[in-house]
């Protein structure tokens, strides 16, 4: 049977990401308009630019096979560990935090990218030890996830760090690890948390940053330091809450426009649409990320092979960590760990690195309706 | 090559249902949350959050209010004005923490160097006592004694401010820029910080003011380069007549924290600048003022946005004060008493004046001296003119003499102690007592000035040629009359405050009970140290009152000596309740608080503190006495108020203090044939007697207020105390 040439993207999935994208250029025009001086679309253009690469990146991942990247699993992780050791290294020679790689015209955030590919090589690995999914398995690829986990984390960025953890743990659920696997791996995590927080700095070791521990507590007593962190929760709040339930529009929305409101394009856009476009706005864009996460879990379904399925638990576990932890902690449910919001967020790296990894979706989308047809049957549930 | 394992799977397990169910399960919850969060917050308390960025970036900039002028009784002549200058301040807590621990020490190091000069003040004052209780002349070694710890008294030990500390580079980096700008030095400036700080530990620190207009613009709009430096525009206090009353007005400074809680400066904003003693304090409300504000827009960066639009509510300037002071008579006061002290013989620097309306207690003029000029109010003080305000050497020009110096007040006490002994019936009017110029009591020996011997006097003779033997007789008499002499002189005003509207002190009237209980003291504390009775150590220790009280006491207080104190305003007052038949008046310096038009608001007419019970003849033999002290030939001040067109009532008084020389009185009031009446009140530390320099100068007191063309400073010739 010849292959006809059909674009299998999902409609809903592209409709909500066009949509995000959407937002995030509206927002971004109005919030940033005074940011720049001389150039009130400073952000926004370069914005709709990484969503452009980033739309054509997705395209093009879409149509390939990405079964083909079960062969190249080890490539791909050495890429990730070679890439993120880089980072450090040049860390190390400028001595600052830094998690960008400096390329001709334009930098990379490897660890942004570096979501995706973990993800991938991670689910190849799992699908080569199905036989044996005992605890040797998860062992492994947790160690396997771990690994870069930490290279991140030595950035320092905790977020990215976190997110890499909740993506490993997602593949293992998806490939079937059993539940006490899990309530094992929860309690270990429990304990390096208090260890890392309470026993080492008890000792005198400190292994996170004052600022890191400062943020990662702040939430939980927001008002008992409004000079740094709890600052910048409090007024994400009053920005949100600020926009009731229509919003005070871009003029008047004056929590982002004199500045109290910090980071308002990326970290806290989420507050930034509160204050501007109230509940509404709000409300739309969670939809909006209702929509792709229900597409993401759909097409985990639907996939026509296990890797396929896990990439995709692996993607959507990511995408809902991440969104649900930038909303939070602008709404002020969760600490400031400096997590973006997938394509809402101005920055090149988290938008080419969620379009590629929607891109691996709209494929495993459209090799799964590729074999159905082959086969002569719907999916089972379309 | 194998079969690929996807081929032999089928797509979904059951399993892998469930945990996808389970993955949409928790995602479901995660949307559920943050759903109902945001209804929370923008639904249900949205109107809190819009309040609240509202008040964001809405910030109330105070306008300080200028505060309101001073003027003399007529409101032309401006005692105290307002004006705006640029000034440089740096903010104590934008500081490193080591200035400001500097300066505590630097303050415990002060506090301490006074402490141990009060201590030396104390030995000074006791072996002085004791020198002058002696029945000897003091010797040269005594003389050496005292003239150290006169010394050691003077001033205390110096305090170094301590240096800045090397290893605060960027503090001195600042002081070098401030410098550079303000053409300071930068130990200067460290020592201003210092000063300031140690001084009023939460106020900002004026480096400089009155700036130059450039070098208020480079520093604002470089002000990166001046962290913890405010420039501002700030009203700062004129005193136009210079020295005149300069000890009244007191000091304008930032409201301390502590003073934030007292009721005098409810609702006072923290950082405002309040009246911190003298005339300032007593009217700080008035004077005040009301702050204006200034709404405007500011970002989270706490820049102004001045695009913006904002209320502004104007600040009101204080109300005026006008004072019952004359500033002409001032000025001829101030001029007759520094004649008064040049003309002295004895080498005198230091005097006071008060001049009073007897009918109510408004003070006409008062002034002291050594005075200063009142401008250094306007700006911070340095060290050493700190020092020459406070330090005995140079005079301590900063205490108003006229009511917070008290001295013994000799002769011009004798009218109370007349009209005690005749209350007392110690004696009749007419009685005749003959002076020969001495008088033993026991073994104790009394006599006149020169022991001049007087004849045979009554009681208004004795008060018109000041006869000391008169009056100690009365004082021996007097004894074991249930403190006649005392009750009397504390019914005029002596030993308690005034009450007047600027600070006094109330002096002392000697009695039995209070030299028997110092006397008390003094052996309590000399046993327990053990040590010798009437030792210099013990001297030392316990105070100078060694002995008890006995008729000789209440004899050299008849005559206005020994223990007695009291300032030139208690003895106005006294004069005054002579002048007005027994009224004792609260004296005052403020007379209403006006608008800015001079529109009055408020009128002081502070109610007489007491009307005493005086029998009509008494008084007027008293009067009689005063009278023709002043007016009839051989009066103690006749010769000094020759030809003068009004009636006079005056007494002379000459006060032994040894070691020094005399101090020289004048108390005075006309009364007659006026509706203009005063009573003037002259004294001159070293002055000599009372003729010969207190009594010309309240002559020319009087000229001035009678407008009496003859004013030339006419020393008298009476030498009787």
């Amino acid at each position: 049977m010849p292959r006809v040439w059909r674009p299998r993207l999902d409609p809903l999935l592209l409709l909500a990401s066009l949509g995000l994208v959407a937002c995030s250029l509206i927002v971004l025009r109005g919030a940033t308009r005074d940011d720049i001086q001389g150039d009130p679309t400073y952000f926004v253009k370069r914005q709709a630019i990484y969503a452009l690469v980033g739309l054509v990146l997705m395209y093009g991942v879409s149509r390939l096979d990405y079964s083909r990247l079960r062969e190249l699993r080890y490539p791909i992780y050495g890429v990730l560990v070679v890439s993120l050791i880089a980072v450090l290294g040049l860390a190390a020679a400028t001595r600052g935090a830094k998690s960008w790689i400096p390329l001709p015209g334009f930098q990379v955030q490897p660890s942004e990218i570096g979501k995706v590919l973990l993800v991938v090589a991670l689910a190849g690995f799992v699908v080569e030890r199905l036989r044996e999914m005992g605890r040797q398995t998860t062992a492994r690829v947790m160690l396997l996830g771990l690994f870069p986990t930490m290279l991140v984390m030595a950035e320092p960025d905790l977020g990215s760090a976190t997110v890499y953890i909740f993506g490993t743990m997602a593949i293992l659920f998806v490939a079937g690890a059993p539940w006490r696997h899990f309530a094992a791996l929860i309690a270990m995590f429990a304990l390096s948390l208090t260890f890392v927080l309470v026993v080492a700095p008890k000792v005198g070791v400190e292994l996170l940053k004052p600022y890191q521990v400062d943020r990662l507590t702040a939430f939980l007593h927001p008002s008992a330091d409004p000079g740094e962190t709890g600052y910048q929760q409090a007024q994400a709040r009053i920005a949100i809450g600020s926009g009731e339930k229509t919003g005070r529009g871009v003029e008047n929305a004056t929590q982002t426009k004199l500045d109290y409101l910090p980071e308002h394009q990326t970290d806290f856009i989420y507050a930034v649409i509160g204050e501007t476009y109230g509940f509404a706005g709000c409300a739309l864009v969670l939809s909006l990320y209702a929509l792709l996460i229900w597409r993401a879990l759909r097409i985990l379904t639907i996939s026509k092979n296990l890797f396929g399925a896990l990439i995709a638990g692996g993607i959507a576990v990511m995408l809902l960590y991440q969104l649900f932890v930038s909303i939070g902690m602008n709404v002020g449910i969760m600490p400031i760990t400096g997590v973006t919001a997938p394509l809402l967020s101005f920055g090149g790296s988290s938008m080419l690195a969620t379009f590629l990894a929607l891109g691996l979706l709209h494929s495993i989308n459209a090799q799964a309706r590729e074999t159905a047809d082959r086969k002569g049957r719907a999916t089972v549930f379309q | 090559m194998p079969q690929r394992i996807e081929d032999r799977l089928r797509p979904i397990t059951p399993q892998l249902a469930m945990r996808v169910a389970v993955l949409g399960g928790i995602a479901f919850v995660l949307f559920g949350i943050v759903f109902f969060r945001l209804w929370y917050l923008q639904v249900l308390t949205g109107q809190e959050a819009v309040t609240q960025a509202r008040d964001n970036r809405v910030r109330k900039v105070r306008i300080e209010a200028a505060r309101g002028d001073i003027v003399d009784r007529s409101g032309e002549a401006k005692l105290v004005s307002t004006k705006a200058a640029a000034v440089i301040q740096l903010v104590p807590s934008k500081l490193p923490a080591s200035v400001r621990e500097d300066a505590g020490k630097y303050q415990k190091d002060l506090a301490a160097a006074e402490r141990v000069r009060l201590r030396y003040q104390e030995q000074y004052d006791a072996y002085r006592r004791q020198l002058a209780d002696d029945d000897h002349k003091a010797t040269a070694k005594e003389k050496r004694e005292r003239a150290r710890l006169r010394k050691l008294a003077a001033t205390a030990p110096p305090v170094a401010v301590p240096k800045v500390r090397p290893n605060e580079t960027d503090l001195i980096k600042l002081y070098e820029r401030i410098g550079r700008v303000l053409e300071i030095r930068p130990t200067t400036i460290h020592e201003r910080v210092i000063r300031g700080i140690a001084d009023a530990p939460y106020s900002n620190v004026t480096i400089r003011t009155d700036v130059k207009r450039y070098e208020f613009n480079y520093m604002r709009e470089n002000a990166d380069l001046f962290p913890g430096v405010v420039v501002e525009e700030r009203y700062i206090r004129r005193y136009p007549q210079g020295e005149m009353a300069a000890q009244l007005f007191g000091r304008v400074f930032e409201i301390g924290p502590d003073q934030l809680e007292e009721t005098k400066f409810k609702g006072v904003a923290p950082g405002t600048r309040v009246g911190q003693s003298g005339l300032e304090r007593t009217y700080d409300q008035y004077l005040r003022g009301t702050d204006g504000y200034q709404k405007v827009v500011v970002d989270a960066n706490g820049r102004r946005d001045d695009a913006r639009t904002a209320s502004v509510k104007e600040p009101k300037q204080g109300e005026r004060l006008k004072l019952t002071l004359d500033s002409n008579l001032q000025k001829a006061g101030d001029a007759a008493l520094a004649k008064a002290i040049a003309a002295s013989s004895y080498g005198a620097k230091a005097g006071a004046y008060v001049a009073m309306d007897p009918t109510d207690g408004s003070i006409l003029a008062m002034g002291s001296r050594p005075s200063f000029d009142a401008s250094v109010f306007a700006r911070p003080f340095s060290q050493s003119t700190w020092k020459s305000l406070t330090s005995e050497a140079t005079g301590e020009p900063l205490i108003n003499r006229a009511t917070e110096s008290v001295y013994p007040v000799g002769s011009t006490f004798k009218p109370f102690v007349a009209l005690a002994a005749l209350d007392g019936r110690l004696i009749k009017a007419n009685d005749i007592v003959n002076d020969t110029g001495h008088w033993e009591l026991g073994p104790q020996k009394y006599q006149n000035a020169k022991a001049e011997a007087m004849g045979p006097i009554n009681m208004s003779d004795a008060l018109k040629k000041s006869s000391d033997v008169y009056f100690y007789q009365l004082g021996a008499k007097a004894e074991g009359h249930d403190n006649l002499i005392q009750r009397w002189a504390k019914r005029f005003g002596f030993g308690r405050s005034t009450k007047a509207d600027v600070s006094d002190q109330p002096g002392r009237v000697p009695d039995r009970d209070w030299r028997q209980k110092g006397y008390e003291k003094y052996e309590k504390c000399r046993k327990k140290a053990g040590l010798a009775y009437q030792s210099q150590a013990a001297l030392y220790e316990c105070g100078g009152i060694d002995k008890g009280w006995t008729t000789g006491d209440n004899v050299n207080l008849a005559v206005g000596q020994g223990d007695l104190e009291a300032t030139p305003l208690q003895v106005a007052v006294a004069y005054a309740a002579l002048a007005n038949g027994g009224t004792i008046v609260r004296p005052h310096v403020a007379q209403a608080i006006e608008d800015g038009n001079g529109v009055p608001i408020q009128e002081f007419h502070p109610k007489p503190l007491r009307k005493l019970k005086i029998d009509k003849g008494d008084l007027d033999v008293v009067l009689g006495g005063l009278r023709r002290a002043a007016g009839e030939e051989g009066g103690t001040s006749a010769d000094v108020f020759k030809g003068f067109p009004y009636r006079v009532y005056g007494k002379t008084g000459t006060v032994e203090r040894p070691p020094n020389p005399d101090q020289s009185w004048y108390a005075c009031f006309v009364k007659d044939d006026t509706n203009r009446p005063i009573v003037v009140v002259v004294t001159v530390e070293r002055g000599g007697f009372g003729a010969e320099t207190a009594a010309p100068a309240a002559r020319l007191i009087l000229s001035q207020w009678f407008d009496v063309k003859n004013r030339e400073f006419r020393a008298g010739s009476d030498q009787s105390n």
